[in-house]
């Protein structure tokens, strides 16, 4: 199991979710790990925490409340379609935020994919010339620091700041 | 026989059998033995020094100067020089991770590492298979003694010559060049030290106050063959076990960095490594970057970045990238062969 994979199951760790061979198998890349073990122990804080929370108790006329109204027969707050649409038609204002909020609810996912499309365009390069050179490593003739020059250019691409605009910028 | 008699002797034999006068040339180790050399070397020495890196990007030349400093069997601490867009920068690769200081962002991005185990004598014998490896000779680099070695792929595709020091094995100065002879890229050390056993504090990242911090971990478990790669990513098509230039499929991987996920199926000839990338159009514009290059059945992009270019393009729904050392004619035949 790769270093990624046994980060991602950390948590899973902690809480004893495992089972017994991946959490072996945790326990000896967290041996000779050290950002695994930053990692889990930054986690066993944030759980630590968690906690020291205080436990709220459930109001007691909470029950008695709900319990009656369960099983009854629905009551005249469930109203059809159509006598909404008729309600909505005889108030305009109303007919026309519920028209937005569609038109909304439909645009954003659309807008954000294209626009997360476009974004995949512009790093994409990056993408590609990093995992590339990730996977040039195991050409032991490689020059080592060409290949940590190409991953950093790259990671400064994907996080947003490429080198040619920090050159730019000064 | 008087003295000038044996004087006039001793001159006829030098000069009838050449090289008999001249001191005895030591014999050059065989390219088997300094390849092997080169594989173990990092196993066996640290050292530090100050080397300079030049590629030739399209129609420029970019030179970067760097202090590499290496810890066997496996750490590495990088701190760039020069130019001014890369001064400052600082990565430490302490074989699980490696972490890379932007001091002008304030930011530290950590990800997986690029070091691997120190290579074995064994895999000498895998490189001259798939390369033809001459001793061009001796030649003394920053006062040392190197065997400058030539390394050129059986199938085609860039060359590379090494200077490789005598003592340790460790590569002085590297040079690759294109299909026509060009130097595309140099790596030199103008000063090294040996055998320092560095304290493994140098190759510890100590994270700066403040700083905020990205984790770059991309890419998934890899698989070893086309078919699981294709059933992992669910797009794309089934990549061929073997391409030109005699590259193998050798593992695959999906890398997914926010909506974008592609997959890469990546080659190699024994040494060098070809990656082939598939994403789904819909998922990703058409890069624009680099050149545009006519292929039989698509338009494509180039990008050249002198040890790296990267060919990008788009057919049947699927954005396609192969990213290689491989000089940009292999990279079109290969694309046009991925396509038929």
């Amino acid at each position: 199991m790769t270093h990624a994979r046994l980060q991602r199951q950390l948590s899973a760790y902690l809480d004893g979710e495992l089972a017994p061979a991946e959490a072996d198998e945790v326990r000896t890349h967290l041996a000779g790990c050290t950002a695994c073990r930053e990692e889990l122990s930054q986690l066993q804080h944030v759980k630590a925490l968690l906690l020291r929370l205080p436990e709220r108790s459930v109001p007691r006329d909470l029950w008695a409340a709900i319990h009656p109204r369960i099983g009854s027969p629905p009551t005249a707050t469930v109203e059809s379609l159509g006598e909404v649409v008729r309600r909505m038609l005889r108030r305009p204002a109303l007919a026309l935020g519920a028209a937005v909020l569609i038109v909304a609810l439909v645009a954003v996912p659309l807008v954000r994919g294209r626009i997360e499309r476009l974004r995949a365009g512009e790093i994409g390069a990056d993408l590609f010339v990093r995992e590339h050179a990730l996977a040039s490593a195991d050409d032991p003739l490689s020059d080592r620091a060409y290949l940590g020059l190409l991953i950093g250019d790259a990671n400064l691409a994907l996080a947003g700041t490429p080198r040619e605009e920090s050159q730019a910028d000064r | 026989m008087s003295r000038g008699g044996v004087l006039v002797v001793w001159l006829v034999t030098v000069l009838a059998v050449p090289g008999l006068g001249a001191p005895a040339r030591p014999p050059w180790p065989s390219a088997a033995a300094v390849v092997a050399a080169m594989l173990t070397a990092p196993a066996l020495v640290d050292y530090e020094g100050t080397k300079v890196l030049s590629a030739v990007r399209g129609d420029r030349a970019e030179t970067v100067t760097a202090l590499e400093s290496y810890k066997r069997l496996g750490k590495l601490r990088l701190e760039f020089l020069s130019p001014e867009s890369v001064s400052g920068r600082l990565i430490v690769d302490d074989g699980a991770s490696s972490w890379q200081y932007e001091p002008s962002y304030h930011l530290v991005i950590r990800g997986p590492s690029f070091l691997r185990p120190p290579g074995s004598p064994a895999q000498a014998q895998e490189f001259l298979r798939g390369y033809l490896v001459a001793v061009l000779g001796a030649e003394e680099v920053i006062g040392r003694q190197t065997i400058v070695v030539a390394m050129e792929p059986r199938a085609g595709g860039a060359g590379r010559r090494y200077w490789v020091d005598q003592a340790t094995g460790a590569v002085l100065r590297m040079e690759e060049r294109d299909a026509t002879g060009e130097i595309v890229f140099t790596s030199f050390f103008t000063r090294i030290s040996f055998g320092l056993n560095l304290p493994s504090a140098v190759f510890r990242f100590h994270l700066p106050a403040g700083a905020r911090i990205i984790s770059l971990f991309l890419s998934g478990d890899p698989v070893d063959s086309p078919a699981a790669l294709r059933r992992q990513s669910g797009f794309g098509a089934a990549m061929p076990a073997s391409l030109s230039y005699g590259y193998r499929f050798r593992d695959g991987t999906v890398a997914r960095y926010g909506a974008l996920a592609t997959s890469a199926a990546t080659y190699t000839d024994g040494m060098r490594a070809l990656t082939v990338y598939q994403t789904p159009s819909s998922k990703m514009a058409f890069p624009r970057v680099g050149i545009p290059v006519k292929l039989e059945a698509a338009e494509a992009r180039l990008l050249d970045l002198g040890y790296v270019r990267v060919l990008i393009w788009q057919w049947r729904g699927i954005t396609y990238a192969l990213a290689g050392s491989l000089p940009a004619a292999a990279l079109q035949v290969i694309a046009d062969e991925i396509m038929r």
